[in-house]
């Protein structure tokens, strides 16, 4: 399939927000909504995103739009940067593909109480450390291993699992999306084969653009959460972004080979086998939603695991226990997910299914989903951009749920094709170029480095601001990387 | 014979052969192109056997190249020769390789899974053109 324009109608309603109208496609059951500016919606236009944000509106029970990020690109059904809420009791699906292969793929943030300056001088030491401790890449086997039942447990009680082990707190539980637990999971409905694939991969970081990075906070925009989250001007930081690794692949691959016919079968009319999906009261809607949010259980272990090794790691660099450190969960959000919460609709009460396949839950101060501590800034929200510029912290805003059920963008997004980055490297020595920047990256893969250099992605600064000027969540600080390992 | 082409956050693969059976053993080479950086560095030495029952042309090509990548990540066995037959019970596999060794084989990309988007297989003047996108 060629990269091709967008050429359908998008229609500018308001600064930060485009509309594809329902009338674009036959088949589309509400309207398709971008959130960008003009610069970012000049990019998007250049391949099929807009089409596939078009195609979600077909999905039955939809409600309100199919809405956008400014981070979309192309993927494969969904587009990333994807959000779409169904309703049950009006016919609605779920749809694996808008949660993506990568359940509950995430970032978190631990802080601490070392400064750059700390840092600085074992920095290099630090990040070899990282890269020799921490599993990284295709093919790796982790440190831990979960057989039989204590892979059951896991994936039934997610993160409070870990916590029985002594390989997590309650600390790092109070800080997790939805307390590292999703409830209505079945180990029951995770096949041999998705576990087979986890048992060995849970506290691995995997490849791709996951990373563990060693950042500084490089700018505060909002002294008060800020303050609040713990972080001041030149602290370190981790961040980590992984996710349910191959158990959370299979879940998926499952789910799509057992949907195969069910568009048929429930008489859904889709415009891409992408797509497939099934009534949410339905055996394989059911089936799926069991095991997808045993998936996010374990997504979350393997992130409170790498954590957890990360910790080992200062230990050793700077010879004082982790929790001297004070090397604690600031938050963890997933990025690709499907939750059923509370909304309104039309002035309604209602529960729908939110699917963010690339987009973050970003819920407004108050919230009663978000820990007390940030109850009145609203709930942290990590934005990974590139291995060379800048990630970011943000706090959702009041009105981004009538806006976007509560949902802001997950990253960068993409800017060339992995073949194309490859090329455009060329012989250069990304790794090099990134120390000349302040950065020490080490990878498992050289032409994943290339493949992941920070040129491939748009500036992830620009997409942060259309989601601040939006309205969806506000900026906190801006952090910079100084340490980066990646499969 | 294959190439890889764009997707933006992804890799495609498109493969063309003079006939079925090649076409699905030369997207198993592409499948572990993708995986190894130089495929010549894995030597044959063990065999494995895939069977798998018939169902629409794009879907067993998936279900080749899902079970292919499912026991390369359960067992680390990473395969450079195969051989495909087709009849109409389905697909009869054998894949040659040997197990991972991180000193000797440079790993490119972990293949996260098989997609359906955009799948498919077509015949050309010569002979068959398949394409895939994997998850990266």
């Amino acid at each position: 399939m060629a990269k091709e324009t967008f050429y359908g109608p998008l229609e500018q309603i308001e600064e930060c927000c485009w509309r594809i109208p329902k009338s674009y496609k036959e088949g589309m059951r509400v309207d398709g909504l971008i959130f960008a500016d003009e610069r970012l919606m000049a990019q998007l236009r250049k391949d099929q995103a807009p089409e596939q944000v078009a195609n979600v509106a077909f999905l039955p029970g939809i409600q309100r739009a199919s809405l956008a990020m400014p981070d979309i690109h192309w993927g494969y059904g969904f587009c990333i940067g994807g959000v779409c809420a169904t309703d049950p009791d009006e016919g609605g699906v779920i749809c694996p593909g808008g949660i993506g292969y990568d359940i509950n793929c995430g970032v978190r943030l631990c802080h601490s109480n070392l400064y750059y300056q700390d840092v600085k001088p074992r920095l290099r030491q630090l990040v070899e450390e990282l890269f020799r401790h921490v599993p990284t890449g295709t093919g790796k086997s982790g440190h831990y291993s979960f057989k039989g039942k204590e892979m059951t447990h896991l994936l039934a009680e997610g993160s409070r699992y870990l916590l029985q082990r002594g390989l997590a707190t309650q600390g790092d539980i109070d800080f997790t999306e939805a307390h590292g637990r999703l409830d209505g999971a079945d180990p029951d409905c995770v096949s041999e084969r998705a576990r087979q694939r986890g048992e060995e991969q849970c506290g691995t970081l995997g490849s791709g653009n996951h990373f563990l990075e060693v950042q500084i906070v490089d700018h505060i925009f909002d002294e008060q959460a800020a303050a609040v989250m713990g972080l001041e001007k030149d602290m370190v930081c981790v961040m980590i972004h992984s996710g349910s690794r191959g158990l959370g692949y299979q879940v998926c691959d499952d789910a799509l080979h057992s949907l195969r016919k069910a568009p048929e079968k429930y008489g859904i009319a889709l415009p891409d086998r992408q797509l497939a999906c099934a009534p949410v009261h339905s055996p394989e809607g059911e089936h799926y939603i069991a095991a997808m949010r045993a998936a996010a259980n374990f997504a979350w272990c393997n992130r409170q695991l790498l954590m957890q090794q990360a910790r080992e790691v200062f230990e050793k660099v700077f010879g004082r226990k982790w929790q001297e450190l004070k090397m604690n969960l600031v938050y963890d959000v997933c990025h690709n997910i499907a939750k059923f919460e509370q909304h309104v609709v039309d002035g309604k009460q209602k529960r729908v299914w939110v699917h963010r396949k690339g987009a973050t839950r970003a819920y407004p101060p108050g919230h009663p989903e978000i820990p007390s501590l940030y109850s009145k800034i609203g709930q942290p929200v990590m934005i990974p951009g590139d291995m060379g510029r800048a990630s970011w912290v943000l706090v959702g805003q009041p009105g981004s749920m009538e806006k976007s059920f509560g949902t802001t963008c997950h990253g960068a997004g993409r800017a060339m094709s992995r073949t194309q980055a490859v090329r455009e490297a060329g012989s250069r020595r990304i790794d090099k170029e990134l120390e000349a920047r302040g950065v020490i990256a080490r990878a498992q893969s050289r032409k994943g480095l290339a493949e992941e250099q920070p040129d491939a992605y748009k500036n992830v600064d620009e997409v942060v601001e259309v989601v601040d000027r939006a309205g969806l969540s506000k900026k906190v600080a801006r952090m910079r990387p100084i340490g980066v390992i990646k499969g | 014979m294959h190439e890889v082409f764009e997707h933006t956050a992804d890799l495609g693969l498109r493969i063309r052969a003079a006939d079925l059976p090649t076409l699905f053993a030369e997207a198993a080479a592409a499948l572990f192109a993708a995986i190894v950086e130089d495929l010549n560095t894995v030597r044959p030495e063990q065999r494995m056997e895939v069977e798998l029952p018939a169902d629409e042309r794009e879907y067993l090509l998936f279900d080749w190249l899902n079970e292919l990548l499912y026991r390369y990540e359960t067992q680390h066995l990473l395969c450079n020769r195969f051989e495909v037959k087709l009849d109409e019970a389905g697909l009869h596999g054998i894949a040659w390789g040997e197990p991972l060794d991180r000193d000797r084989h440079a790993l490119s990309h972990e293949v996260k899974a098989i997609t359906y988007h955009a799948l498919k297989i077509e015949p050309t003047a010569d002979g068959w053109l398949a394409e895939i996108i994997v998850d990266i």
